[in-house]
C-alpha cells in the first residue's frame, strides 16, 4: 500500500492540451475513480502515473519516491487495461508469471504467488490454457490475476469492465468490490460509468475538459455537485435546470423565483452569494413529483415517459420552454400529451452564471 | 452455401466438368516434372536416338552416379544451401528488426524512411546490378559467400510484411510488458517477435525459394566452379547447346537440385499455401 501524490501534472499531445494543472492526494489503501467523459484526459492521467505516458510538468509520488522518471517497470503498479492485454502466445500461468520472472523472483515463490491468485480468482483449471481458449469474462480474470501476483503498491484500472456484457460486468464489479478488501493496497479505476465509480470508489475524481471538477465520496458527488457538470455528469437521469431569479426568504435563506412566478426557497443564505443575475434551480428527477394540475407548483405538459419497472421517468415541458425531468412511481399513470402538476420534494440546488454550484452550511 | 455448390445441385455435370479441367490442368502442371524425371533414368545414348523412348524400359540410375561421382555438384548444393540459409535468416532479423523499429518506435524521418524503402520495392533489379558489380569488384567480394548472401539481404518486401505485422499487434501488450518489468528488447523478444511467426514462416519461405532459386547474380557473382551455386553449376555443366549428347544427365542434375525445394516444400506446404493466399498475414 503506498500514499500516492500528484503534484501539478500537465501534459499536451503537440498544440492539443490533454491535461492542466492536476494536482490529487490518495490516501494509502483508498480506492479511487477517475469519472469523465470521453476525451477528459482521465485514461492520460492513468497512463502518466504507470509511466506510459511521459510527464511534462509536474510530479508524481508513489510512496516516499518521486517515479515520474522512472521506468513503468520500477514505479510498483500494476495495471488492468481495458482489452486485457494478455500475452496471446503464452499459458495463462506464463501470463501471471510474466513479470515475476522479470523482477527475478525464484521459481518456487513465483508457482506459491499465482496459485494463490489462480485460487481466489477462480481460475486454476485454465492455467495451462492460452488465452485465445477463454472466455472474455475469463480473461478479465487473469489480467486482474496478472496484476494480483505482483503484489504492487498501486492497482491501476483501465476502464476494466467497459467490454464485459451487463450481466458480466455487474457480476465482475461484485468481484472488484471483493477483491478490494482482500487485496491491500491503493488503487485506481479509470471509468466513463458513474455507476461504477458509485459503486467501487471511496471517492471520486471528476475529470472533464483537462481538468479536475471535483473531488469527492460518492454521496458527496451526488448530493453536492460543483458545478453544473458534475451535476449533469454524475446521476440519471441527469440533473433538470431551471432559470430563476433570486430574493430574500425566511430566515435570510436565498429564495428562488421560477419564470412562471413559483418560489422555490433553498437553504443557502443570501447574504453568502455573489450578486448577479443568471441563476439556476438544479433538480434531480427524484426531487421532482407529479401532482394533478394547478396542484404543484407549476403545472406542464409530458413529452416522454420512461418506464423503468419499478419507476417511471417523465420527461416534461414547461409553459417557458424549460425541460425536466420527473420520477413517478413504476405504477404511474402518466401519459404523453397529459397537462399535469409538478410538486418539489426533495433537496434543490443553486447554480451561479459561471456554473458554479453554492450551497448552505453542513447540517 | 457457396456458388460451386449451388451449381453442383442444380446439374452434377458441371460438377464433373469441373473436376476433369482441374484434372487436366494439374497434369499439366506436373507433366514437365514427370518428364524431367523420366528423362533422367534414362541412358544418354538411348535419348540420343529418340527421346520418347522415355515411356518404355529399360530404366537406370546411371546418370544420378554420374552426379556423385563428380563432387562439384555436391559442393554446389553445399553452396547452395548455405547463401539461401544465410540470406533468410539475414533476411528474417534485419526484417523484423527494422520492421519493429517502423511500427514502434518514433524517430525523426521515420516516414521518410520508410518511403524510401518502399520504394526499393520498384527497383528492378537488372537497372541496379552494373553498379553492383562493379562496388561488389571494388570490394573484392566476387567468388566470395558474403558476396552471394549480401545482395539478398536488402529486402524491402520482407521490410513492409514485418512493419505492418508489428502495426497490427495492440501497443497494449508492450505496455503490459513494460509494466511488468520487461526491458524494450525483452519486450520484443519475447512478446513480439513470438507473435509475428506466421509472418516469418511466410517470409522466410519466400526468402529461401527465391534465394535458392536465383541464377543471374550468382552467374555474375561466382565465376569460379567451387563458388557456384547449384544453379548456376547445373547451367554450366550443359555440354553443347541443344543438349544431344547428354540429356539424362542434365535432368538427373535438374531432379539434384530441386530435391531439397522438393523436401522444403512437403514439410512447409500447410505454410506455404497460407503464404500465398495471404491468410497468414492477418
Amino acid at each position: 500500500m503506498a500514499r500516492v501524490r500528484l503534484d501539478h501534472l500537465g501534459k499536451s499531445f503537440g498544440a492539443t492540451a490533454v491535461l492542466d494543472d492536476v494536482s490529487l492526494d490518495i490516501a494509502s489503501g483508498e480506492f479511487i475513480a477517475f469519472l469523465g467523459p470521453s476525451g477528459c484526459g482521465k485514461s492520460t492521467l492513468l497512463r502518466m502515473i504507470a509511466g506510459l505516458e511521459t510527464v511534462e510538468t509536474g510530479q508524481i509520488h508513489i510512496g516516499d519516491r518521486r517515479v515520474d522518471a522512472l521506468a513503468p517497470g520500477d514505479r510498483g503498479v500494476a495495471m488492468v487495461f481495458q482489452h486485457y492485454a494478455l500475452y496471446p502466445h503464452m499459458t495463462i500461468f506464463e501470463n501471471m508469471a510474466f513479470g515475476l520472472r522479470n523482477a527475478k523472483v525464484p521459481k518456487a515463490e513465483i508457482e506459491t504467488r499465482v496459485a494463490d491468485a489462480a485460487r481466489i480468482l477462480e481460475i486454476e483449471r485454465f492455467l495451462q490454457q492460452k488465452p485465445g481458449q477463454l472466455s472474455g469474462g475469463q480473461r478479465q480474470r487473469v489480467a486482474i490475476g496478472r496484476a494480483i501476483v505482483k503484489k504492487p503498491d498501486l492497482f491501476l484500472f483501465d476502464e476494466p469492465l467497459s467490454n464485459l456484457d451487463a450481466a458480466l460486468r455487474m457480476r465482475t464489479r461484485l468481484e472488484l468490490a471483493q477483491l478490494r478488501r482482500r487485496v491491500q493496497a491503493t488503487m485506481i479505476l479509470v471509468t466513463h460509468d458513474q455507476v461504477e465509480a458509485m459503486t467501487l470508489a471511496d471517492r471520486i475524481v471528476v475529470m472533464s475538459d483537462r481538468r479536475i471538477q471535483q473531488v469527492g465520496t460518492p454521496m458527496e458527488i451526488y448530493a453536492r455537485p460543483a458545478n453544473r457538470f458534475v451535476a449533469t455528469f454524475v446521476g440519471s437521469p441527469p440533473m433538470s435546470f431551471l432559470d430563476a431569479t433570486l430574493g430574500e426568504g425566511a430566515g435570510g435563506l436565498a429564495r428562488a423565483t421560477l419564470a412562471g412566478g413559483a418560489a422555490v426557497d433553498t437553504e443557502v443564505p443570501l447574504a453568502a452569494l455573489p450578486a448577479g443575475a443568471g441563476w439556476r434551480l438544479g433538480l434531480r428527477a427524484e426531487a421532482v413529483k407529479v401532482v394533478a394540475p394547478g396542484a404543484g407548483l407549476v403545472d406542464a405538459k409530458v413529452e416522454f415517459v420512461e418506464r423503468l419497472g419499478d419507476r417511471t421517468l417523465v420527461y416534461l415541458r414547461l409553459a417557458d420552454g424549460s425541460a425536466i425531468t420527473a420520477e413517478d412511481a413504476g405504477t404511474s399513470r402518466a401519459a404523453m400529451g397529459d397537462a399535469v402538476g409538478l410538486a418539489l420534494d426533495g433537496p434543490v440546488h443553486l447554480f451561479d452564471a459561471d456554473d458554479r454550484a453554492h450551497y448552505g452550511p453542513l447540517a | 452455401m457457396s456458388a460451386l455448390d449451388r451449381a453442383a445441385g442444380r446439374n452434377p455435370w458441371i460438377d464433373r466438368l469441373g473436376w476433369a479441367a482441374l484434372t487436366l490442368a494439374a497434369l499439366v502442371m506436373v507433366a514437365p516434372l514427370l518428364w524431367t524425371v523420366g528423362l533422367s533414368l534414362k541412358a544418354n545414348g538411348e535419348l540420343l536416338r529418340d527421346t520418347a523412348s522415355v515411356f518404355r524400359g529399360p530404366y537406370t540410375l546411371e546418370n544420378y552416379g554420374s552426379i556423385l561421382a563428380r563432387p562439384a555438384a555436391f559442393r554446389w548444393l553445399a553452396n547452395s544451401l548455405l547463401v539461401s540459409l544465410c540470406t533468410t535468416a539475414g533476411v528474417l532479423a534485419l526484417s523484423s528488426l527494422a520492421g519493429y523499429g517502423f511500427a514502434r518506435l518514433k524517430f525523426p524521418g521515420r516516414k521518410w524512411l520508410f518511403a524510401l524503402v518502399l520504394f526499393g520495392l520498384a527497383v528492378p533489379e537488372q537497372s541496379v546490378i552494373i553498379t553492383r558489380h562493379q562496388l561488389f569488384s571494388a570490394l573484392h567480394l566476387h567468388n566470395t559467400y558474403p558476396g552471394l548472401i549480401l545482395p539478398g539481404l536488402a529486402a524491402p518486401f520482407g521490410v513492409f510484411l514485418m512493419t505492418q505485422y508489428f502495426k497490427a499487434i495492440p501497443v497494449e501488450l508492450d505496455e503490459a510488458a513494460m509494466l511488468d518489468g520487461a526491458s524494450r528488447r525483452q519486450v520484443f523478444w519475447k512478446v513480439l517477435l513470438p507473435l509475428t511467426l506466421p509472418a516469418q514462416a511466410t517470409l522466410g519461405i519466400f526468402t529461401f525459394l527465391s534465394s535458392w532459386n536465383d541464377y543471374w547474380w550468382p552467374l555474375i557473382s561466382a565465376t569460379r566452379s567451387e563458388m557456384f551455386t547449384l544453379t548456376v553449376g547445373v547451367a554450366s555443366s550443359q555440354i553443347n547447346f541443344a543438349q544431344t549428347s547428354g540429356l539424362g544427365f542434365l535432368m538427373a542434375q535438374a531432379v539434384f537440385a530441386s530435391a531439397p525445394i522438393l523436401v522444403v516444400y512437403v514439410f512447409f506446404q500447410k505454410y506455404i499455401v497460407r503464404a500465398v493466399s495471404g491468410a497468414a498475414v492477418r
